[in-house]
């Protein structure tokens, strides 16, 4: 269901006009390291991955590469006749791979290998513990705004508590006695589910495996999250679900996301309007929508969110983080994200992930 | 009408006051009625702002209503823009602020807009009652 009708979409991966053409680079292995080092790579705007080179027609890289739209390869000429290459990196560590590129690339054409091969695999881990961290921080920057929902939520029931608490010094009626006494219970059991919710949000990502997570479960929780940060009272919620549709990754990094979002979008909307949240399956991938009825993003401002440090907010309220780790986080899961968004009626965020068959974890059915 | 005074009969029960509590949590509404009663207030409750504005408009409220207490963070007509309300349109009424969050700038703001009281829950009972008793003073003295 659409809100409004988007003018403008936009994607983080498309070239930049007016600056020079990328360098041109081929990825020779497409295990781990290979793998690891096109995702790092693909996310720079001045490169072009433009083809990746595994024997192995399972090598993960070389999924991950179609997933991008970067062209697969199982021969070394095939691949530097198609796509002249500036420069080949090879990261298969394999001795006899070293002698016969010198053989095959036509001079001019760089290569990097061995020891250097290794120093850049090196940098390239450094470079995802680093995104880790940077993801952890924003998160933790953005629990601050979390001050007066905590404090609304806590100190709410707090005051039932302490009013029946009086209350009971001098109750004489044996059955208000006991009905109070519940309702103290349920109080301080809502509580404690507040500190439960945040500091499961706050922990520590990096530690979890990559399941199947729950995509509607998790929005619903991301939710429960956003509230402390934005005021939802005044905003609609409505909710078009796919049912049991999954996603594969980290459900922390997932929940940070959905998180962002929904925060992003109600203060869009300056506490009224409609914020939608849709899941689907299209063509066998797994869509999720965030759609408000706010502000909007301006034409010329689209293209520059995604970046680093980037933020509209006033000095102090953003860290110009929040999107780029979103897509470092939905890079990860090997999916993609685009934003389409009108001035004055609102902006949709929508995330595409790659089919996955199963079952979430700890869902019953 | 103004020679009213309060410690008049309210469905033949005497009565120190009428007071209105306005929150959106009915568990907040529950003690603070509790409390009140206990100290021989009649209270009258609203969820919202927008149910507040309503509630002091109806029938008599608009003359026997003696104290307001609002909370701020609420759906619809918030705390800020009733208080901005009730102060524009019934000057008379003191206005107590109940609220969960502790914020000096709001209170600050509040308080020179003619609020009588800042409170942050949880309140004790004694605190909350001897508020509304200063906030009678001061609606006695209004309508002097």
């Amino acid at each position: 269901m659409a809100i409004f009708s988007p003018t403008i979409s936009h994607r983080r991966t498309e070239p930049q006009a007016a600056t020079p053409p990328p360098m041109r680079v081929a990825i020779i292995g497409a295990g781990r390291g290979g793998t690891a080092l096109l995702d790092v790579l693909h996310q720079i705007g001045t490169i072009e991955v433009v083809g990746v080179i595994d024997k192995n027609p399972t090598a993960p890289g070389l999924r991950r590469a179609q997933e991008l739209n970067v062209a697969v390869y199982d021969q070394v000429p095939d691949l530097i006749k198609d796509q002249h290459p500036s420069l080949v990196m090879d990261v298969t560590g394999d001795p006899a791979m070293e002698s016969s590129l010198q053989e095959q690339v036509p001079p001019g054409t760089g290569i990097v290998n061995g020891q250097t091969s290794r120093l850049l695999w090196l940098l390239v881990q450094h470079e995802t513990t680093l995104q880790t961290e940077l993801l952890h921080a924003e998160k933790l920057a953005g629990i601050g705004s979390f001050a007066a929902g905590i404090a609304h939520d806590i100190n709410n029931p707090l005051q039932l508590i302490l009013g029946l608490a009086e209350n009971l010094t001098d109750e004489t009626d044996l059955e208000a006695v006991h009905a109070q006494a519940e309702d103290i219970i349920d109080a301080v059991k809502r509580t404690t589910a507040i500190c439960r919710d945040l500091t499961s949000y706050s922990r520590r990502t990096s530690l979890r495996p990559d399941g199947l997570i729950s995509v509607n479960g998790k929005l619903d929780e991301a939710l429960k999250i956003a509230r402390y940060a934005v005021a939802l009272q005044d905003i609609e919620i409505r909710k078009d679900y796919q049912p049991d549709v999954v996603a594969k990754g980290n459900p922390d990094q997932l929940l940070h996301v959905f998180v962002n979002l929904i925060t992003n979008a109600v203060q869009a909307m300056e506490h009224q309007g409609i914020l939608t949240l849709e899941t689907a399956t299209v063509d066998g991938g797994t869509q999720v929508r965030v759609s408000d009825t706010g502000s909007g993003i301006a034409p010329e401002l689209l293209n520059r969110i995604f970046d680093p440090f980037f933020t509209t907010k006033p000095p102090g309220k953003g860290t110009g983080l929040g999107l780029y780790n979103i897509k470092n986080v939905i890079h990860h899961m090997h999916g993609s994200i685009s934003v389409e968004s009108q001035v004055g009626r609102g902006s949709t965020f929508t995330l595409t992930f790659p089919g996955e068959t199963g079952q979430a974890e700890g869902e019953a059915s | 009408m103004s020679e009213f005074k309060s410690g008049f009969f309210v469905g033949g029960e005497s009565c120190n006051g009428r007071v209105l509590v306005v929150d959106d949590e009915p568990d907040i509404r529950k003690v603070v009625r509790m409390t009140l009663q206990k100290g021989g207030y009649d209270v009258l409750e609203a969820e919202n702002g927008e149910k507040a504005i309503e509630v002091i408009n109806s029938g008599e409220n608009r003359l026997l209503l003696d104290v307001i207490i609002c909370d701020i963070r609420m759906p619809k007509v918030n705390g800020i823009e009733a208080i901005a309300y009730f102060r524009q349109n019934y000057p008379r009424v003191p206005l107590i602020v109940l609220t969960g969050f502790p914020d000096t700038d709001m209170a600050t703001s509040l308080l020179r807009q003619g609020v009588v009281d800042y409170l942050v829950k949880p309140v004790e009972g004694e605190k909350l009652k001897a508020s509304v008793a200063r906030a009678m003073e001061q609606r006695e003295l209004a309508h002097l």
